[in-house]
């Protein structure tokens, strides 16, 4: 389903150029659930990022779905994450002047879905995440693990094949993140591809694939093997 | 993303800022009631000078312009009398004149026991009152005898009225212009319309003026022409045959009402579209006003604008997005400095004792032109929001 080919993402940095992404190549298949792991400042959210088509990358090339989507134009990038991928964040990222409803109607709309079945699916998609009684509630009278669930609804909502999760429960309480996380399963035992960047260890155990980023490269893809510091 | 859907994205986010919105739209408001309030007075003016230059219609002023030539062959030719009664006679036979209006205007003083004042002596014919709209406060107009027989009555201005009479009645009292005496039977009402002069006017029979004066010159002839489509036609013959009566290349002249209203209707256009571009600047300013918070409302919601982004919103569509917002903000604006305006330009209609004139092309103009402020200005917060980095518009704090 993904496939990088020698990505490679620098900055210029005054008249220095700083390779944050070196040379990467990785495979993701249709279905897996992985999780990226690495110190900080490795490039793992400059890595979503690309992967999510929220960036460009310097070099190389991306291809999703057998599309070379790193040719494609402003546009169609929009297109692909607002069709193909659901993005869930750290900082959960709701609007916070729309309630949890309209949160999760948002990439509908740009969808270009009737007023009808947005209204139908966001309410399915919150049912599914157990947010029934929650749904005209704004994001600041939701806990955490509230907001992150209805940022997950908002990511599932238009169905997309692949769900990019940058340190989810990162703000979030063990017990809270271990319910995100069987949320996550939930979604890949549905076929859903998923890559989840963490530190913890006990979120990367929900994962069957670890890809280990150090100073933008990736040091092992191997299956997960136990505890990693 | 349908159109709706971004009015109403719009509506909520000015919302959430009524104060903020509600100020930035005064500037709007402010900037199209001035230009509604200019354009319907100068309409309301306008209007109201021509129905007072047409009055009662159909008029054509005939008058007296002697060419160069005419002016050196005998220099005093300005002080000669202007028409006679020949040419009268020679108007009253085209067909296309209904009335002919003369009259003669000379100065003298008027005297009633002692008090003193001096006034313009206007001896009229018969017509006068068919084309000047004179309403007589109380007493009596002059009865046909009057005029045929030259009887000693006269009318007189309220403000003359006032300088001899004060608050005493002048009806049946007799009054000296110079020595010759006349009695006054009735007392104009004052003329309308913030336009009108004040005059000291005392009005006689043709008749009569020509005995109290001496003279029988005719200084001034108004034509009334048969309907308003011959006008022109009236007007033309009129002037070439006094021209061909006195011999002349075309001295005699006329200009009808329409067409000196025509004129005033230029010159008062003019004025109004002076001012009305001076309260151009202030919507000028109104619509920064509004540039100026949509820019700081982008930067405010650089985090929206990311998120907005990253769930599949175009870069056309964040610009469509800010740019509706501009333009509802300044919309409303100018629907509301509509409704100021016309009611401002009401009030001083209604002071003025004009017609207050608020036409349907200055509303279109005005809900046009507000719509396109905030298209203009609002471009380049739009545009800014649109070029936005979705990654670092996330990281935004
Ligand atoms: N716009 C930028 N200009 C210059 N350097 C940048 C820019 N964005 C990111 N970087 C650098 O790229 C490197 C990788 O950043 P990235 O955010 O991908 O790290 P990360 O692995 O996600 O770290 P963390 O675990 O702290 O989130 C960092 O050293 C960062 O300073
Ligand atoms: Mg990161």
């Amino acid at each position: 389903m993904i496939s990088l080919e020698g990505i490679t993402k620098s900055y210029e940095v005054g008249k220095e150029k700083i390779d944050v992404l070196k040379n990467i190549d990785l495979y993701v298949e249709s279905g897996e659930f992985t999780a990226i792991m690495g110190p900080s400042g490795s490039g793992k959210s400059t890595l979503m990022n690309i992967i999510g088509c929220l960036d460009k990358p310097t070099k190389g090339r991306y291809f999703l779905d057998g599309v070379d989507v790193s040719e494609y134009k402003e546009v169609e990038l929009a297109r692909v994450r607002n069709t193909s991928i659901g993005f869930v964040f750290q900082q959960f990222h709701l609007l916070p002047r729309l309630t949890a409803l309209k949160n999760v109607e948002l990439p509908m709309i740009y969808k270009g879905i009737g007023k009808r079945e947005r209204q139908e699916r966001a309410e399915e998609a919150l049912r599914k995440m157990g947010l029934e009684d929650r749904m005209d509630h704004l994001p600041n009278a939701l806990s955490g693990g509230q907001k992150q669930r209805v940022a997950i609804a908002r990511a599932i909502v238009n169905e997309p094949k692949l769900i990019l999760a940058d340190e989810p429960t990162g703000a979030l309480d063990t017990k809270t993140s271990q319910s995100i996380m069987e949320l996550f399963s939930r979604l890949n035992d549905e076929g859903t591809t998923i890559i989840v960047v963490t530190h913890e260890p006990e979120v990367a155990a929900f994962a069957r694939r670890i890809i280990m980023l150090r100073d933008g490269e990736i040091v092992t893809g191997e299956q997960y093997s136990g505890g990693l510091g | 993303m349908t159109f709706s859907e971004n009015i109403k994205m719009a509506f909520s986010s000015l919302f959430a800022h009524k104060l903020r919105s509600i100020l930035t739209m005064l500037g709007i408001v402010i900037g199209v009631g001035a230009v509604i309030i200019v354009v319907a007075i100068g309409q309301g003016g306008e209007a109201a000078l021509k129905s007072e230059i047409v009055g009662s219609g159909n008029a054509i002023e005939v008058f007296y312009s002697p060419s160069e030539e005419e002016l050196r062959a005998n220099p005093n030719i300005l002080i000669q009398p202007a028409f006679t009664e020949d040419d009268i006679r020679i108007l009253e036979q085209i067909p296309e004149v209904k009335t002919v209006v003369a009259s003669s205007s000379s100065f003298s003083s008027v005297s009633y026991q002692g008090n003193k004042a001096d006034s313009t002596l206007i001896g009229i014919n018969q017509s006068y009152f068919d084309i000047y709209d004179m309403k007589i406060e109380n007493g009596k107009k002059f009865s046909a005898s009057d005029f045929i027989s030259g009887n000693r009555v006269a009318l007189i201005s309220q403000s003359l009225k006032e300088e001899l009479f004060e608050n005493d009645s002048p009806i049946g009292k007799v009054v000296r212009i110079g020595t010759q005496p006349v009695e006054i039977i009735g007392v104009l009402e004052k003329p309308g319309g913030i336009f009108s002069l004040n005059t000291k006017d005392i009005y006689v029979p043709f008749n009569t003026w020509k005995m109290i004066t001496g003279k029988d010159h005719i200084t001034q002839i108004t034509l009334q022409a048969v309907s308003q489509d011959v006008i022109t036609t009236a007007g033309e013959k009129a002037a070439f045959q006094l021209n061909a009566f006195h011999n002349t290349e075309d001295s005699y002249q006329v200009l009808n009402s329409e067409s000196l209203a025509e004129v005033i209707g230029q010159i008062t256009r003019i004025m109004t579209l002076i001012i009305g571009s001076i309260a151009g600047v202030s919507l000028f300013v109104g619509g920064i006003g509004v540039m100026n918070i949509m820019l700081v409302s982008v930067t405010e919601r650089t985090r929206e604008i990311g998120i907005r982004m990253a769930l599949g919103a175009t870069r056309m569509q964040i610009l469509t997005q800010f740019l509706i917002e501009a333009t509802i903000l300044t919309l409303i604006g100018g629907i509301i400095g509509i409704f100021f305006g016309w009611g401002v330009a009401a009030i001083v209609a209604a002071f003025a004792g004009w017609p207050s004139l608020i036409s349907w092309q200055v509303v279109v103009i005005g809900v046009l032109f507000s719509t396109a402020i905030g298209i203009t200005f609002g471009l380049l917060p739009a545009n800014k929001a649109s070029k936005l980095d979705p990654i670092e518009s996330l990281r935004y704090e």
